[in-house]
């Protein structure tokens, strides 16, 4: 188990603290709604109540992580998030189209959703137009994919966070900042097995050291990929549960852990990596945990 | 041969080795007839066109890539191969007017793109799934018979150049040598 020599930021988005030394903060967990066909809008209210019934009981913080595909489920999900979700809570938007994240931020803006919005995602990808619509409708946070397609290793996602890995003009890192978001959650990008899929991992503690900057990942997505699982079906379940295991044993301090359904597997789960982490750290470290840290709630 | 001929790996099955067709799905369920000669899923922009490439160049027996099914939301992979063939890359490995979210190629020397260029006739067929039409295009394909494309191209995946040197002499980086004993020999690049 890890403590870092650089300071660790610490980040409050809209209530929720993300960061810091392992063991002080619970992991955070975001979990993902609408990813497949159509948004089932009374499905998602009984999963999201499930999540938050689970934090509470727990203290492991959860965020919902909203896809969005198509322009025409930007205002339904929107409607849904400004109903359903607790005021003053956070959400974030995973969208790949650049011309959908715009018409987005947009939406987010005239809501005056944007302070409790965290933004999936920012990369190497980023168009011109959503560099300036970011500059325009900033968002309170934003994950960065330190995603590098000529170096897989935890030094390629070094090198495209601090100079663009001459895919940008400037590094990932220098680019948000200039855009004015100030609260960064790196993710380190989860790729297929033959790809370097465990460089997601092993750059959790790299990026921590060297940024001070909370990290985490999508590692749920190397056993998604993993096709020889498939025939392992009772397995796979487990196997994609526990990935998510390696994000606070590595130091990390948040995963995106696919579908909301799995929630209830989840959830428990991280509970118990949070505390197996925070007694260690406690008493080599001497990194105390917040008072709502999984140890404190659960071990009485 | 038919793992010389396929050497980058990825999710395909090959199929005839002297077969002139390969065919690449986008998020369609659909099995090629058996005499193409590879045929397997494309996901991604970048690393997924890479493969592609380099499992296609390297058989000189395929001449044809059919693309099929529906392109993939937001990677817009199929037509950022498609871009790929007709434009290739600019000065920064972006592929020209490729309307994917992260569309680079980094792996591959710009030989092999023209190579791709040269050897294999893209058939744009991006939004249709029906097995009926994919067989027929790829039948039309066999009629033809070309000739083979002269020798195999094995790409080589290039090695990425460390751009940061980072002056870290913590036990977290990557770039630390450590001996048989484990002690570390050497810090930094």
């Amino acid at each position: 188990m890890f403590s870092f020599t650089k300071e660790q930021k610490v980040f409050d988005i809209s209530g929720i603290s993300i960061g810091g030394q392992p063991g002080m903060y619970p992991t955070v967990l975001f979990g993902g709604l609408f990813f497949k066909g159509e948004p089932d809008f009374d499905d998602a209210k009984r999963h999201l109540q499930t999540l938050y019934d689970l934090s509470k009981q727990t203290g492991v913080p959860v965020i919902p992580d909203f896809f969005i595909k198509k322009v025409d489920y930007i205002e339904p999900i929107l409607s849904f998030i400004e109903k359903v979700i607790p005021k003053k809570h956070p959400f974030s938007i995973d969208i790949i189209e650049p011309s959908l994240k715009i018409e987005t931020l947009e939406q987010l803006a005239s809501r005056k959703l944007l302070p409790r919005t965290i933004y999936n995602s920012i990369h190497i990808g980023m168009t011109k137009e959503e560099n300036e619509a970011l500059g325009t409708y900033t968002p309170e946070a934003a994950i960065i994919v330190a995603f590098n397609p000529k170096d897989r290793s935890p030094d390629g996602k070094i090198e495209v966070l601090e100079n663009g890995a001459h895919l940008m003009e400037a590094g990932l890192l220098e680019t948000a900042r200039h855009i004015g978001i100030e609260k960064l959650l790196i993710d380190t990008a989860a790729l297929s097995p033959g790809e370097n899929s465990g460089a997601a991992i092993a750059a959790l503690p790299v990026i921590k050291e060297e940024y001070g900057l909370p990290t985490g990942c999508a590692i749920h997505n190397v056993v998604e990929k993993s096709r020889w699982l498939n025939d392992f079906p009772f397995a796979k379940k487990t196997v994609d549960v526990c990935s998510n295991n390696t994000i606070p044993l590595f130091g990390g301090d948040y995963a995106l852990f696919g579908p909301i359904e799995n929630a209830e597997l989840v959830v428990p789960l991280i509970a118990w990596q949070d505390i197996l982490v925070s007694e260690y750290t406690e008493n080599y470290f001497g990194i105390n945990p917040t008072a709502s840290h999984p140890r404190r709630k659960l071990l009485k | 041969m038919t793992d010389d001929y396929y050497p980058w790996g990825g999710e395909f099955t090959a199929c005839e080795p002297q077969g002139c067709v390969a065919v690449a799905l986008l998020n369609i369920q659909y099995n090629p007839p058996k005499s193409v000669a590879i045929y397997g899923s494309l996901k991604t922009e970048n690393i997924g066109i890479e493969k592609i490439i380099a499992n296609t160049i390297s058989n000189p027996w395929v001449r044809f890539l059919v693309l099929c099914g529906d392109d993939i939301r937001g990677h817009r992979s199929g037509s950022s191969l498609i871009a790929l063939h007709k434009n290739g890359i600019d000065h920064n490995h972006r592929i020209i007017h490729a309307p994917g979210a992260i569309p680079y190629i980094e792996n591959l020397k710009e030989e092999a793109i023209k190579r791709f260029q040269a050897q294999l006739n893209v058939i744009d067929l991006i939004g249709e799934k029906q097995k009926e039409k994919i067989d027929a295009v790829i039948a039309e394909c066999i009629r033809k018979t070309p000739p083979v494309f002269g020798e195999p191209y094995i790409a080589i995946r290039l090695k990425p150049q460390a751009t940061v040197n980072l002056t870290d002499n913590r036990a977290l980086h990557s770039r630390i040598l450590i001996d048989y004993l484990g002690k570390i020999k050497k810090r930094g690049a």
